[in-house]
Formats: C-alpha cells, sequence, structure tokens
C-alpha cells in the first residue's frame, strides 16, 4: 500500500514538474516572435482493480500541446500581406510626393521663371543681359526637368533593387520552410507528439513570407505544408521546393521582372497576378504609379519643346534669321519584344505632343491585324495596315515586317523628361522679333513666346503646361493621400487580427505566474504525500521491534 | 478576455509611437508655418496653390511690364510735350516773319532760329528710353529715327508699334512710329522748317517775291499747325494710355491681394489651431505614458 502511495506522489511530483518546465518555457519565450503558449494536458494514470474497486495510480502527463489556432493565424497572415503590400506601396509612392512637394525645387517656379524672362526680353528685346537671362532660364528649366526625370528612373532603379531583395528572401524562406518540412515529418513519426517549436519556427517563417507575398498553405496528411502563390505556382510541396528569381522584362530593357523556376526552366510570372506583399505593392507602383507620373511628366516636357518650338520658328532672330529648335527633347522609346521572329523596325514619333495621354503601349501583331493596347486601361484598337496615327503618336514600320506574336512596347514620352535640353547656344539666336528685319525694338515674337504660358496646348488643349503639371501634383498628392489611410487602415486591421491571434495563443506572464504557483503547491503536496508514505513505512518497520 | 503580455507592451508602444509622429508633424507644420508639407496632405489644395502661385506670378509678370510700359509712355509724352513747345515757338516766330517791316537781316536771323528748331526737333524724334532704344523708330530701334538731309531728314525706322502685354488680353503700345508724328499724311515738317528757313533766306527784292514769302509763310504755318495737331492728338494718345494703364495697376493690385489672401488660406496655418492642438495631443501623449508605465509594472512576479 504504501509503495503505492509513494509511487502516486512520484507521478504527481513528475506532472508538477513538466509543468513548471512548460510554464518556464512560456516565461521564457514571452517575446520570441511566432511563439505559441504551451499548456500540459494531465490525465488520470490507469487504475488498478482491487477486487474491492479501482485505485487510482496517481497522474500522468498526456500530452504538451501549443494553444494554436490556424484561422487565427491565417487572419494574421492575410492582413501581413495586405498590410506589407500597401506599406511598401505607400513607401514609394511617398518618395514621389515628397519630390514635388518641395515649392523650390519643383517644375512650377521653373516655368513661372522661365516665362518671366521672355516678359522681360520682350520689353527690351535688344538688351543682351536679357536675352542671356531667358537663355539662363531656359537652361535652369531644362535641368529642373532633368532632376525630376531623373530622380524617377532612380526610384525606378530602387524597385528593381528591393524587388531583387524580396525575391532573395523569399527564396530563404521556401529553403527553410523545406528544411522544417523535412525535420517535422520526421519528428511526427517518431511518435512522441508535436514537435511543437519547430512548429512554431514554420508558422512564424508563413508570416515572414506572408510580409513579402501572399501565399497559400495547405498542411498535409504527414504534417507538411504545401506552399502556394500566385496563380497557384508551387513554391513548397511537402520536401520539395522552387525558387523565384529577377528576370529582364522581355519588352522593357530597363525592367526587372518576376521569374518562377519551374519544372521546365524559369517563365516569366506576370505581374498582376503577383499580388500582397511587399512584393506585390512594389510591383503595383511601378505599374499603377511610377509609370503614370513619369508618362504625364514627359508629356509636359514633350509638349512644351513642340509647342514652344513652333512658334520660335515663325520669329526671326537677331540676325533677321528665321528661329531654329529652342528645346530639344528625346522621342518615345520603342523595345521590341527579345522573342521576336519577325524583322521589324517599328518607328514610332510624335505627331503631336498635345493629344498625348502620357500612357505607354503594346503594339502586337496577329499574322493579319495590328493590335494596339493601352497599357494604362487596357483599352485596345485593331488597324489593318500600319502608318497609323493615335494618340498624337504616328505609328509605322520603317523596315522589315511583324510576324505573328510579335510585339513591341512603346513608351512615348518615357526618356522626354530626363532628356529636355535647351538647343540653342548663343543668345543672338533666340527669335524674339516677328519680321526679318532685324529691329532691335522687334519683340512681336517674344509676346507670342510669353503667351504660351497660359495657352491650352497641353492634354488634348485643356490645360497650359502649369496646369497639366498641377493635375500631376494633385494626381500624386491624391494616390499617396490614399495610400496612407489604407495602408493605416490596413495596420489597424492587423493589429486587430494580431490582438485576436495573441489572445488566444499569447503569453499572459500573470497567467503564467499563477500557474507556476499552482505547479508549486502541487509539487509541494506530492512531497508532502511522499513524506508520509515514508513515515507509514518507517511506523510499520517499528511494529516488528 | 486574455491578453497576452506582448500584445500590452506593443500596443502601448504602438499607440505612443503614434502620437508622437502626429506631434512630429505638426511640430512641421508650426515650424514652417504650412499646413501643407507635401501634396498628399491635402491633395487639392496642393494643386489649387500651384494654380494661384502661377496666376499670382503672371499678374506680377503684367505688372512690371505696366511699369516698363508707363516709363516708355511717360517718356514719350514728355518728349511730345517738349515738340508741342518748340512748334508753338516756331509758330511764334512765324508770326514775327510775317511782319512785312523785317528787313532781309532780320529775316535771316529768323532763318538761323528755323535751322536750330529743325536741329532741335531732329534731336528730340531721336529721343532715347533708359535701356538707349530710339523710342520713334518702330522695331528699328537700334538706329536714330530720322537721319538729317539737306532738305529736312527721313526716316530710317519702320512703321511698327512696340508691344507689352500689360494685362491678361491687352497689349499695350509703348511706342509709336515717327513716320506717324513727324510726317504724318505727307506733312513733313522738318521739311517744312528747312524750307521756311530757305525761304527767309531768300531776300524779298520785288513784288513777287514777296508774294512768293506770303504764300511760302502760308503754306509753313498750314503745315506746322497740322504738325501740331498730330503731336497733341498723340500726347492725348499717349494720356488715355497711361490712364488705361493705372486702371490696369489698380485692378492687377486688387488680384494680387486676392491671390495672397488665397494663397494664404489654401497654404498658411492656423496658428491658434495647431497650438491647441499640439497642446491637447501632449496632455494625451503624457496619459498614454503614465498609463503604460503603470499598466507595464503590474506584474503578478512582484508578489513572488
Amino acid at each position: 500500500m504504501a509503495s503505492s502511495i509513494l509511487d502516486i506522489g512520484k507521478t504527481a511530483l513528475n506532472a508538477a514538474q513538466v509543468g513548471m518546465s512548460v510554464t518556464g518555457h512560456n516565461i521564457a519565450n514571452a517575446a520570441t516572435p511566432g511563439y505559441t503558449r504551451q499548456v500540459v494536458i494531465q490525465g488520470t494514470a490507469l487504475a488498478q482493480n482491487f477486487g474491492y474497486g479501482y485505485v487510482g495510480q496517481g497522474t500522468r502527463v498526456l500530452d504538451i500541446q501549443r494553444v494554436y489556432n490556424e484561422i487565427l493565424a491565417k487572419q494574421v497572415n492575410n492582413s501581413l500581406s495586405s498590410s506589407n503590400e500597401m506599406s511598401a506601396y505607400a513607401t514609394q509612392m511617398r518618395y514621389i510626393d515628397n519630390l514635388l512637394s518641395n515649392a523650390n525645387a519643383g517644375l512650377a517656379p521653373a516655368i513661372q521663371n522661365f516665362f518671366t524672362s521672355i516678359h522681360t526680353a520682350a520689353a527690351n528685346p535688344g538688351d543682351p543681359a536679357s536675352r542671356q537671362t531667358m537663355l539662363s532660364q531656359a537652361q535652369s528649366m531644362a535641368a529642373r526637368f532633368q532632376a525630376l526625370g531623373s530622380r524617377l528612373a532612380e526610384i525606378e532603379g530602387d524597385v528593381n533593387t528591393l524587388v531583387t531583395a524580396s525575391i532573395g528572401r523569399i527564396n530563404s524562406y521556401s529553403q527553410q520552410l523545406q528544411q522544417l518540412n523535412i525535420s517535422i515529418e520526421a519528428a511526427l513519426n517518431n511518435g512522441v507528439g508535436a514537435p511543437n517549436d519547430l512548429l512554431d519556427q514554420r508558422d512564424q517563417l508563413i508570416a515572414e513570407l506572408s510580409k513579402q507575398i501572399k501565399v497559400d498553405v495547405t498542411e498535409q496528411q504527414d504534417g507538411t505544408y504545401n506552399v502556394f502563390i500566385g496563380n497557384g505556382q508551387p513554391l513548397v510541396v511537402g520536401k520539395t521546393r522552387y525558387t523565384l528569381t529577377t528576370m529582364r522584362s522581355e519588352s522593357d530593357p530597363t525592367r526587372l521582372e518576376v521569374g518562377y523556376n519551374g519544372n521546365s526552366g524559369p517563365v516569366l510570372l506576370n505581374s498582376n497576378s503577383l499580388s500582397g506583399g511587399e512584393l506585390g505593392g512594389l510591383l503595383q507602383f511601378r505599374e499603377k504609379s511610377l509609370d503614370v507620373v513619369r508618362g504625364q511628366l514627359g508629356v509636359i516636357a514633350l509638349t512644351l519643346a513642340e509647342t514652344f518650338n513652333a512658334q520660335h520658328m515663325l520669329g526671326y532672330d537677331k540676325s533677321g534669321n528665321a528661329g531654329g529648335t529652342f528645346f530639344s527633347v528625346p522621342g518615345p522609346v520603342v523595345s521590341g519584344n527579345v522573342s521576336n521572329s519577325g524583322d521589324a523596325v517599328l518607328d514610332v514619333t510624335i505627331n503631336s505632343a498635345g493629344a498625348l495621354n502620357g500612357s505607354n503601349y503594346r503594339l502586337a501583331y496577329d499574322g493579319t491585324n495590328y493590335i494596339l493596347t493601352r497599357l494604362d486601361n487596357g483599352s485596345t484598337q485593331t488597324f489593318a495596315s500600319l502608318p497609323q496615327v493615335v494618340d498624337g503618336l504616328e505609328i509605322a514600320i520603317s523596315s522589315g515586317s511583324m510576324q505573328p506574336s510579335d510585339s513591341f512596347l512603346i513608351k512615348p514620352a518615357i526618356a522626354a523628361a530626363n532628356g529636355f535640353a535647351v538647343a540653342i547656344g548663343n543668345i543672338d539666336e533666340i527669335a524674339l522679333a516677328e519680321l526679318p528685319s532685324a529691329g532691335n525694338g522687334d519683340n512681336g515674337n517674344a509676346l507670342k513666346l510669353a503667351a504660351l504660358q497660359t495657352a491650352l496646348t497641353t492634354a488634348g488643349g485643356t490645360t497650359s503646361y502649369e496646369g497639366a503639371y498641377g493635375q500631376l501634383v494633385s494626381l500624386v498628392g491624391n494616390r499617396t493621400n490614399e495610400l496612407n489611410i489604407m495602408s493605416e487602415a490596413e495596420a489597424a486591421m492587423l493589429e486587430g487580427a494580431y490582438n485576436a491571434q495573441q489572445a488566444y495563443s499569447g503569453v499572459n506572464l500573470d497567467e503564467e505566474a499563477a500557474n507556476l504557483i499552482r505547479y508549486q503547491q502541487a509539487y509541494q503536496a506530492a512531497s508532502k504525500m511522499m513524506q508520509i508514505a515514508s513515515q507509514l513505512f518507517e511506523l510499520l518497520l517499528t511494529i516488528g521491534h | 478576455m486574455r491578453i497576452s503580455s506582448n500584445v500590452v507592451f506593443q500596443s502601448g508602444i504602438t499607440r505612443i509611437s503614434e502620437l508622437m509622429s502626429s506631434q512630429a508633424k505638426l511640430q512641421q507644420q508650426i515650424a514652417t508655418g504650412r499646413k501643407i508639407q507635401s501634396p498628399s496632405d491635402d491633395p487639392v489644395g496642393a494643386s489649387r496653390a500651384l494654380q494661384i502661385r502661377h496666376s499670382s506670378s503672371i499678374n506680377d509678370q503684367y505688372a512690371l511690364n505696366r511699369q516698363t510700359a508707363a516709363s516708355n509712355l511717360v517718356t514719350e509724352e514728355s518728349t511730345l510735350a517738349s515738340v508741342t513747345n518748340l512748334l508753338l515757338s516756331v509758330k511764334s516766330a512765324m508770326v514775327t516773319a510775317g511782319n512785312g517791316g523785317l528787313s532781309d537781316t532780320e529775316r535771316s536771323f529768323l532763318a538761323m532760329e528755323m535751322r536750330g528748331a529743325l536741329d532741335q526737333l531732329i534731336g528730340l524724334a531721336n529721343t532715347r528710353d533708359a535701356a538707349g532704344n530710339y523710342i520713334f523708330a518702330g522695331y528699328q530701334s537700334q538706329a536714330p529715327a530720322f537721319v538729317k538731309t539737306a532738305t529736312g531728314a527721313t526716316y530710317q525706322g519702320d512703321s511698327e508699334q512696340r508691344l507689352l502685354q500689360v494685362g491678361a488680353t491687352r497689349y499695350m503700345e509703348i511706342a509709336d512710329s515717327g513716320a506717324e508724328i513727324f510726317t504724318a499724311g505727307g506733312n513733313d515738317i522738318f521739311q517744312t522748317l528747312h524750307t521756311f528757313a530757305e525761304l527767309l533766306d531768300t531776300p524779298i527784292t520785288d513784288a513777287a517775291a514777296a508774294a512768293a514769302f506770303s504764300a511760302g509763310l502760308q503754306a509753313a504755318q498750314n503745315s506746322i499747325d497740322q504738325g501740331l495737331e498730330t503731336v497733341l492728338a498723340a500726347r492725348a494718345m499717349v494720356g488715355t494710355r497711361l490712364n488705361e494703364l493705372e486702371a490696369l495697376e489698380e485692378f492687377g493690385q486688387e488680384l494680387s491681394l486676392q491671390y495672397a489672401q488665397a494663397l494664404a488660406g489654401t497654404e498658411e496655418l492656423d496658428y491658434a489651431k495647431a497650438l491647441s492642438e499640439i497642446s491637447q495631443q501632449q496632455i494625451i501623449l503624457e496619459a498614454a505614458q503614465k498609463s503604460f508605465v503603470k499598466m507595464s509594472s503590474m506584474s503578478l512576479f512582484n508578489y513572488f
């Protein structure tokens, strides 16, 4: 009997010890990211039948479980994806917002100063100093265009770097997930219960992965995770994993796209299918905002150059010669798809800058028709032949021919701001006069040039240069504002989901303190019981004396 | 409800850092005096501010142009006033010349006076503005408007009028062609002065000569009268332009004031509101900090 009491005491002592260990583990990992609190599942030991009834044999530890809820964790992961997507998008957008925010660094004052200098020159067209001022202001306006253009190009480059880094992280996570799948499956096969901490690590990796890209996770019978991205491309399947890679865009050599190393070699993933996470946010920013801003700024540069040059050529310079090109600006950038099989050379020129809309285009050929897709809104036009004039662009094939499924990417305004420059070098070449008589007092053309500042030249003749810039600022401001709000909202949603998940799975130190006391008391009670059992046994021994 | 100890810390810190960043934003607004720090703060306001700046800078430019125009017109007006005086003195000399009692010698003195007047008139017609432009030469302002010849002076300029934009839709003439003033309608007053001086130098020996002189005097007087009329008409026109400039200037200043107010309303910070907001946030921040310290220091472990 006494030995049984001693045994029961031992089971109680053991259970209390396990309880204290688990509590200690919880306390130690209270701040560990991704840690799920663990609890001891205790049950009675198998009772023994003594004929008169079952006598309990104490307690035993059945299992150590983590308090994990798959749905709550999934909500956190989804929230992580959308929150990181929004914040990556908003962060990039804020760079443009800040770029345009500085009243002195913006384009508007440069345009104003340039036109002011034309008015000054109009008041005194023969004065070399006022001509020099006009030339200098033209150069400083050109420098402003270039600075804005090159900063936007730099942001494009930064996005390439960030996309590369994000893909690197995704690949590192997928490798770790593969390792954990292997370890977890092995541990489960041992049959001693779930490897809680390994499970936590794997779930934490899924959370980290969700920050980079939206993932779908399914748990297999054997305990391994299958992880999918995009349109269902597998990233980790059981014990195998696949990697992402950066690929030069087939149509745009300046752009890095996301490639997928599948079983049959790398394939380009459509950026529309890659949503969520930092990677999704970066790709969205690039296509929905950066392209638009670069296009709009380029349109202003192209329109200003075209309309100013046209008026300048109508006038006469100091020597009585007809005016020449005042500003030079690069035209559309065309790049053929690397997989084109035809030998067509596409020639795209600006037909009327005022009719440009800032969008990029894709020209494809299906064997019969040319299909032109406007990339900012997806609208298409079909032509049986080229050349065609569309939205201010003249599109022609200068040599060769396109083969079915060949395509070209057309960026009408991408290079315009970067390459905007003053074409004249000598102040005497400024055509301020309207008559070829070389009169010093002739300011007729200067007045007409100055009037271009308020003329409705841009965006289909609806606004002035500065008006178009104002629209660009408003567009960027609105988009940034919207993203800031959405990103705050997503952060709040994430906090809610995280709090809900933590309320269930997180460690509460007070609770653990109480548990510590409880297990301590259980331990003390068990010790006391064993002491009593030992005293009883000694009592029995003294009977013989 | 269970709450994890992590959340207690994290949400406390999140709230405090949110409050701090909103305080930093207010601080930035107060330091710059502008409520729009970047377009996203107020997209509509930011683009409106650009629009107002654009309009305001153009308005300022018109004001500058008006100054230039006024300065040119004042120069023209004072030149034309001198021309008027000169022609009036020529006219009175002609009245003297008409006095039958004058000797040939006395007339030759008057002839010298007429030649002097001719030089003076050429000088006035070749008046230059502050920048050195010949104001009556049309577009050919780099060269004198009139060059003296054996029979008076010839016009070197052209018939163009220099304009400046002095209002949104107003291009004002800031100079007049010398041809329109000194030789208008074929009435060349330079030639008149020369011819008359020659006439004065011609001795009156007989009745025929006297009749010729009298006819010549009459023609000269007519010409000078006509010339005076032209000059006075030109002065009236210049005066009208100056008046118009003044009216435009008043309107421009009114606009400038409106733009300044609109810009202030769009961009400038309401200091009273911002300062009360920042002190309110200060209180909230302090409360959040205190409650965070209280909350996080409460632990069962304190009683072990």
